[in-house]
């Protein structure tokens, strides 16, 4: 069969799905496992309103998210200046803002939830304010490394946004999920199959990674 | 000990971050290369992969990218500013963009025909129809499937031409008529799989008929009304201040000159040449791109 | 180093239950203070107001004479000078010496003197061979002494000991009980005891207190606690005949 013209060609097509999933995962991650920590270890109340939006933006579907940002981007919209829609760039910022509110909820939930105990014992042995989160993070680290690999798993799974935001561009912004999409439409379904085994591959690698990670972390 | 870790776990994900933002940033440069919005037939006949690169050698040439998207959603994102240039295939909504001052001015490139395409067994017999009018009456009168397109597309503008001229109205039709809203090839995959008839464009169907096993080429005489024809659109510069406005004007006027139209003639899909070039309509363009 | 340690008319409450009435008891610099009472009479909740882990409605305590400091840096100098080991401690995430670095850790010791004072302290515990185990497969003596080299590792002014040798067997609370004693001869620190077992506060402590009732009820030298206490609700205690 070829490689299609509506294809591209499948390496590059991986490369860049890894790229952009991988980019926007770290980058989630920098800002949800801080945020996630802090507000994990409030006391209930003064972090309630943040906790609801946080909730909210949970259940964001993907592909809303990739429309708000393609309002934005776009030259029409507030940041149309920097050029940023149909760029690999533009995908990143949709998947950052699907995937932060993943982590930093998933982070929140297992910090808030590490015993009483671990608190009260780093205080007693000294530990000022940096320390003991610090310390709780670290018992909470298995949990937290599984939000950052659902983060992953989430982004490099989602189609809507970064075929909205990216347009699906050859050689620019094609990545392996936009292009299972355009392959079945266009009935190139061992194309498609090839691709979806690629992403079944690429899943499974995290997941193991995570599990030996996991396994290292747990006491 | 380990308090000053944690630092450094944090540091050396924000270089990864860092350093893949770099990349990522690199890889979204502008670089000086057009972005065209076009329909979604322009790419599924593999017009485009065959004929952008040879702008792209031209000594004044750039490389075009391109999304392709339906007709409303091309012109939608030239008005938007996103794209530099637009090729599309509807008359109609391409006078109201020039028209808007969207647009600086409109080449005529080629034109292909529309096709009325459906189940092999044919059963509303519309194979000897003796005009396309006709041939739709009967799939009306026989209630077969249809599958139309319904999205703000050239292709489904003519299709409504079409029942009208045959003195029906689309909305009031039962649900033998579908509606699928997407682009021409995903339209004729699911004609496919349901036996449904559809309208295409012969270029889509050329390109796509070996995947298409239930469908058959059921109606092609090339009736004038069936003309379906391409233009090339540069977005105008005074309402777009950020498009590429002299390499799209380039562009536009290179896809008229004899050696770009000799390549749209030779282009061929499983055998068949679906473009004929037209630049000479143009003469009588009054819309048409000073040189 | 040393610290006294004077509790005035102490009063903590939860959701309405007055837990501590008004605790009154001065302990002096370098001894062993045991107290005792019945479950549920408020001698967890009562160091855990020392420590800065819960904060009393009402009364005063001063360490070394002084009040707590407000401003955060010298608050967290005079944490540093307390320890506290609580009946079934958590040990966390990792071997058990990083467990018993881990103080040092927050005070800024590192590299050759943090292993030497780690080795030592486990060496005090009598668990300089399991250095490198895991914390999580330990047995519950052993997590119990790595809990306790932990505290004093960081050679704590106070030390507050909660019940810290229930459900452990003979041969581990030995081991522990002369840990304690070693720690107290050698640096001289103040040793608050709380325990419910009447034979480990004759054993350790140089003075005895009974608290009933979230109310320090009487409180005094070891022998005379025990022998001619003057309260009848003492001993009655002792006697193992108080009804409550």
């Amino acid at each position: 069969m070829g490689v299609s013209p509506v294809s591209g060609d499948i390496l590059h097509i991986t490369a860049l799905s890894l790229l952009v999933s991988g980019t926007s995962t770290l980058v989630a991650t920098l800002i949800a496992v801080p945020i996630g920590t802090f507000l994990g270890l409030r006391e209930v109340g003064s972090a309630r309103l943040l906790r609801n939006i946080l909730f909210t933006l949970y259940g964001l579907p993907p592909v809303l998210a990739g429309l708000l940002v393609f309002l934005v981007l776009s030259r029409a919209g507030p940041l149309g200046p920097l050029g940023l829609l149909y760029t690999p760039l533009g995908m990143v910022i949709a998947q950052v803002v699907i995937t932060t509110p993943i982590i930093l909820g998933i982070t929140m939930s297992v910090v808030s939830t590490v015993e009483r105990r671990v608190k009260d014992t780093a205080f007693v042995l000294g530990a000022d304010r940096y320390q003991l989160s610090i310390t709780v993070l670290r018992e909470a680290a298995a949990g937290v490394l599984t939000a950052i690999m659902v983060g992953f798993g989430r982004a490099i799974s989602e189609v809507g946004a970064v075929f909205i935001v990216g347009g699906h561009i050859e050689g620019q912004t094609q990545v392996l999920t936009t292009t299972i999409i355009i392959d079945v439409a266009q009935a190139e379904y061992s194309h498609a199959l090839t691709l979806g085994v690629i992403l079944l591959v690429i899943a499974a690698a995290i997941y193991s990674l995570l599990y030996r990670l996991q396994e290292k972390t747990l006491a | 000990m380990h308090f000053r870790s944690a630092w450094r776990y944090f540091l050396v994900i924000l270089v990864a971050a860092g350093v893949a933002l770099a990349v990522v940033a690199f890889l979204s440069l502008p670089r000086g290369h057009l972005l065209m919005a076009t329909t979604t037939s322009t790419r599924d006949t593999g017009l485009l992969p065959y004929l952008l690169p040879h702008f792209a050698e031209e000594p004044e040439g750039v490389e075009v990218r391109y999304i392709a998207v339906g007709t409303g959603q091309a012109l939608d994102a030239a008005r938007r500013g996103d794209a530099d240039v637009v090729m599309v295939h509807a008359p109609t909504l391409e006078a109201q963009f020039l028209a808007s001052g969207d647009g600086r001015c409109r080449n005529l490139i080629m034109y292909n025909t529309f096709v009325i395409v459906g189940p092999v067994g044919d059963p509303a017999g519309i194979r000897n129809a003796t005009s396309a009018t006709a041939g739709f009456l009967r799939i009306y009168q026989n209630n077969s499937l249809f599958e139309s397109r319904a999205d703000n597309s050239g292709t489904y503008t003519k299709e409504l031409e079409l029942w009208t001229a045959a003195g029906l109205n689309a909305s009031t039709f039962g649900t033998w008529y579908e509606k699928t809203n997407q682009g021409m090839g995903a339209t004729l995959t699911i004609a496919n799989e349901k036996l449904a008839y559809t309208l295409s464009d012969d270029g889509t169907w050329y390109a796509r008929e070996l995947t298409l096993p239930y469908l058959g080429l059921l109606y092609s005489r090339g009736d004038a009304v069936l003309r379906n024809q391409y233009s090339v659109i540069p977005v105008n510069p005074a309402a777009h201040p950020g498009a590429l406005a002299e390499k799209a004007l380039t562009f536009a006027n290179w896809l008229v000159l004899p050696r770009a139209q000799a390549l749209i003639g030779a282009f061929a899909v499983n055998g068949h040449t679906i473009f004929t070039p037209n630049a000479g309509d143009n003469a009588s363009n009054p819309w048409a791109c000073p040189p | 180093m040393t610290m006294s340690l004077d509790v005035a008319g102490l009063v903590k409450s939860f959701r309405e239950r007055e837990v501590l009435r008004g605790i009154d008891v001065r302990v002096a610099p370098g001894e062993i203070f045991a107290i005792v009472g019945p479950s549920g009479a408020g001698k967890t909740t009562l160091l855990r107001c020392i420590d800065f882990l819960l904060s009393p409605e009402a009364g005063d305590i001063r360490y070394d004479g002084q009040a707590a400091p407000s401003e955060p840096a010298p608050m967290i100098a005079l944490r540093r000078r307390i320890g506290m080991v609580a009946q079934n401690p958590y040990l966390f995430r990792g071997t058990a010496s990083y467990n018993v670095s881990f103080g040092l850790c927050i005070r800024d010791v590192e590299g050759g003197e943090l292993e030497t004072r780690t080795m030592e302290a486990l060496t005090g515990v009598g668990l300089a061979g399991v250095a490198g185990t895991r914390a999580s497969v330990l047995s519950a003596g052993e997590a119990q002494r790595v809990a306790f080299a932990r505290a004093v590792v960081v050679r704590p002014d106070l030390l507050l000991l909660d019940e810290y040798t229930a459900n452990l067997d003979p041969a581990n609370v030995n081991i522990l009980e002369s840990a304690v004693r070693e720690y107290n001869r050698s640096t001289g620190a103040t040793v608050v005891l709380v325990t419910h077992n009447m034979f480990q506060a004759k054993r350790l402590a140089t003075r005895v207190a009974l608290l009933l009732e979230g109310r320090i009820v009487e409180a005094g030298p070891v022998r005379e606690f025990f022998e001619s206490p003057r309260d009848p609700r003492t001993l009655a205690f002792v006697r193992g005949e108080y009804a409550f």
